[in-house]
């Protein structure tokens, strides 16, 4: 077998045209001007298979011999380049391309889809509470200070409201029972109108807005909401954020490592639509935790229907906005929450188990009646 | 002059590219240092000059513990960005404090890994030469910019001075000096970088220079500036004419009372309004890039006009600001369209154009000069080892 090529002696640019001649297990090198070389084919090193680039022969004497005759080259050293080998039978086969092509997009979807959340999940509760309160740390000082104002609500309904939470709310969850609730509320304006919201850190305490407490019509819709909170802080969603941006950052640096300025602005848009999907999901799980816990509270889950309904009639009234008409399509991709539709549908799910006196709502039983 | 040539095929490499990408995921990440390995030679070895080529020589295993020290920085950065905010400060001063030395490893190791007809590349340049470009200097100019407004506004209240003529000359006299300083500052850095990177460069024993001068880099910078504004208000009239016309004008006054809330936020973002600031977005994405790529363009056949190997061999730029700019752009496209499968394509078109405009002069006896290159390059040893290798963009 011959195959052409040139050589370069060490480390040197000058190049000569020359061939290599193989019989059995020995090699010569002819080089033209009339230097030869010979010897067994064994001591003989070749660089890797890498689609139709020229490969290197290094030679005992640490001279070069290059040539692109790629196949004749991996045919003769067969045994030496083994891994290889079946890198590049991968790569040169069609099918085998274009099952690693869907293989990718699978494991891709896959990895966002359900590993990044599954395993947050799993960290965030490995980690100890008092991780929780550290990223909590000075947030609600720094909320107090830009975005609230003190609360004008009576004392006694606030009192009465912390005091309903202690008794009746807290017991309710006892495996969680680590965690160190505190009750805030708060006035929160923008211009004019108040802003009906709550909101949970990770540390425990949950901030209820006036405009909340004064859209509420009994004590069972403030108690869906803090449950719907309290699902927040006990399902750790706040450090599962922390851990599943993290992965999300790093898995698309590591795909798009070296990608220009402009492939990365359509990567961020990628993930921003990925960590909405997660903190809807967080969402779901929490409507979820409050629901359960509702039952075993004998607190009827359509009040929870009724103060999510109430809430968003309150802000569509307020902008004086267009109905949302577009339940489900492009803006469900980019909405935090999950439609409040959704939600509300699955309110009354539950409230259907809680009116035969269920304590524990199997929905697919439930959905199956329709 | 000749120019060199790239001889892979968009093709060729998404068959490797997918392979890469699939094996790195199989493994958890642990195969990347060998993939990367794999692009990056199949980049150095299509690159080629008069039927010699360049050949990306590190080894995976080389890359696997500096990639193992930097993902684990990465992901303790990444965590401590969310939850402490003075932390991810320090975090940050120290990975200032670390990029000189990052750079100067990186574009030393990188050097060392890259032959060109089997002669090796080098880099000579001190590591307190990395810290005076990457770090004293950016800072030193960005105090002197911030200086002399933060001064001024300092000043003339303590002058207690009322609005008059004299003050309004003095400002006039402040903001042009600023300008000029500012255009300076830059123009300055610039040649100090360009100059440290290229004196250092090696090839075997053969030593690169440039002479560019600040100058120049000033001018290039000031018709790019000029281009900008006159871009930006290009956009800024076209932008106002549709608005008017559409009547989103009125739209845009109204959006204020809907700030507090995110869901009436999105429904307007997602009328005509959006459409608007999707077109505006866009106009400004073009316009960016025609001028980036006009003054990276402009840079470029500045340096490759100044610079040299051993005084003996020259070197030229033909990349233009047009093509450059196009190929970015449809590049951009491939790329999302494909929801970036189109990556492989889109590298290899720009590798192919940036190689197909870079000149070197091989007239006056290119093949006796590499032939001395002989036997020089094994006194710099392979003494490099592992490296610490991060992708820093100076490329010329």
């Amino acid at each position: 077998m011959i195959i052409h090529g040139k050589w370069h002696s060490l480390g040197s640019a000058a190049q000569s045209v020359a061939a290599l001649y193989i019989e059995d297990d020995d090699y010569r090198l002819e080089i033209d001007g009339g230097q030869t070389y010979s010897g067994e084919l064994q001591s003989l090193q070749v660089s890797d298979r890498l689609g139709n680039v020229e490969r290197k022969i290094t030679l005992e004497d640490g001279s070069i011999f290059a040539s692109q005759d790629n196949d004749a080259i991996d045919r003769l050293f067969k045994d030496h380049t083994k891994l290889n080998n079946f890198i590049h039978a991968i790569e040169s086969h069609i099918g085998l391309v274009a099952i690693a092509t869907l293989l990718t997009i699978t494991f891709a979807f896959s990895f966002f889809k359900w590993g990044v959340p599954w395993a947050s999940t799993k960290i965030a509760h490995a980690l100890p509470q008092k991780t929780n309160e550290l990223i909590a740390g000075e947030t609600l000082k720094f909320l107090d200070k830009y975005m609230f104002e003190e609360s004008k609500l009576d004392v006694e309904k606030i009192e009465y409201i912390r005091e309903h939470f202690r008794s009746t709310l807290i017991p309710l969850d006892e495996k969680n029972n680590s965690i160190n609730y505190k009750l805030h509320f708060r006035e929160w304006n923008d211009g004019e109108a108040g802003i009906p919201n709550a909101l949970a850190l990770p540390s425990g305490d949950i901030i209820l807005t006036d405009e909340f407490v004064k859209l509420s019509e009994n004590q069972d819709e403030i108690d869906a909401v803090l449950l719907h909170e309290m699902g927040h802080v006990v399902r750790r969603h706040t450090l599962e954020m922390v851990i599943e941006s993290a992965f999300v950052t790093t898995a698309v640096m590591l795909i798009t490592g070296d990608n220009n300025g402009l492939a990365d602005m359509g990567v961020g848009l990628g993930s921003l639509l990925v960590s909405t999907n997660y903190s809807r999901n967080h969402e779901t799980e929490a409507d979820l935790y409050a629901f359960e816990h509702m039952l075993v509270a004998k607190i009827d889950p359509q009040a929870f229907s009724d103060i999510m309904n109430r809430i968003t009639e309150s802000i569509e009234e307020i902008n004086d906005e267009k109905s949302e008409e577009d339940e489900g399509g492009i803006l469900d991709y980019l909405s935090t929450h999950p439609s409040t539709a959704k939600r509300v549908e699955q309110a009354k799910r539950y409230s259907k188990c809680f009116q035969i006196g269920m304590i524990i709502c199997d929905t697919s039983t439930v959905n199956s009646e329709h | 002059m000749k120019a060199l040539s790239f001889e892979g095929s968009g093709f060729e490499y998404f068959k490797i590219w997918i392979v890469n990408i699939l094996l790195t995921i199989v493994t958890l990440g642990l195969y990347y240092p060998w993939a990367k390995v794999r692009n990056r030679r199949y980049f150095a070895a299509n690159s080629n000059l008069e039927g010699r080529n360049f050949e990306y020589h590190a080894t995976g295993k080389q890359l696997f513990i500096g990639y193992l020290i930097a993902m684990a920085i990465f992901i303790v950065f990444v965590i401590i960005q969310n939850v402490s905010p003075i932390g991810s400060l320090i975090v940050a001063l120290l990975f200032i404090l670390a990029l000189p030395w990052i750079i100067w490893r990186s574009i030393k190791f990188n050097m060392r890994m890259t032959s060109f007809s089997n002669v090796r590349f080098g880099f000579d340049g001190i590591l307190g030469g990395a810290y005076i470009n990457y770090l004293l200097l950016p800072i030193v100019c960005f105090l002197a910019l911030y200086g002399l407004p933060i001064a001024l506004a300092i000043v003339i209240p303590m002058l207690g001075l009322q609005m008059n003529a004299l003050l309004g000359i003095i400002i006039l006299v402040a903001v042009i000096a600023f300008i000029v300083l500012a255009f300076f500052l830059f123009a300055f850095l610039k040649k100090r970088n360009t100059s440290y990177a290229i004196n250092g460069y090696r090839y075997g024993q053969g030593e690169f220079s440039t002479n560019v001068e600040t100058k120049k880099f000033a001018m290039i910078l000031l018709k790019s500036v000029g281009l900008s504004i006159l871009a930006m208000i290009a956009l800024l009239v076209i932008v106002a004419v549709i608005a008017g016309f559409t009547g989103i004008a009125n739209e845009i006054l109204q959006l204020k009372d809907s700030l507090q809330d995110p869901e009436a936020m999105q429904m307007a973002l997602a009328g005509s309004l959006g459409m608007l600031i999707g077109l505006v977005y866009l106009g400004f994405i073009i316009v960016s890039l025609l001028i980036v790529a006009y003054l990276y363009t402009r840079q470029r056949t500045y340096i490759y006009d100044n610079s040299n190997l051993d005084n003996k061999i020259t070197f030229a730029s033909t990349l233009k600001a047009r093509p450059f700019a196009w190929v970015m752009i449809t590049n951009f496209i491939i790329i999302i369209f494909t929801l970036g499968f189109g990556v492989p394509w889109a590298k290899v078109r720009m590798a192919r154009l940036i190689l197909e405009n870079s000149q070197v002069n091989t007239n006056h006896g290119f093949d006796e000069y590499l032939t001395q290159k002989q036997k020089q390059q094994s006194s710099l040893g392979e003494q490099i080892g592992d490296a610490f290798d991060v992708d820093v963009g100076i490329g010329f």
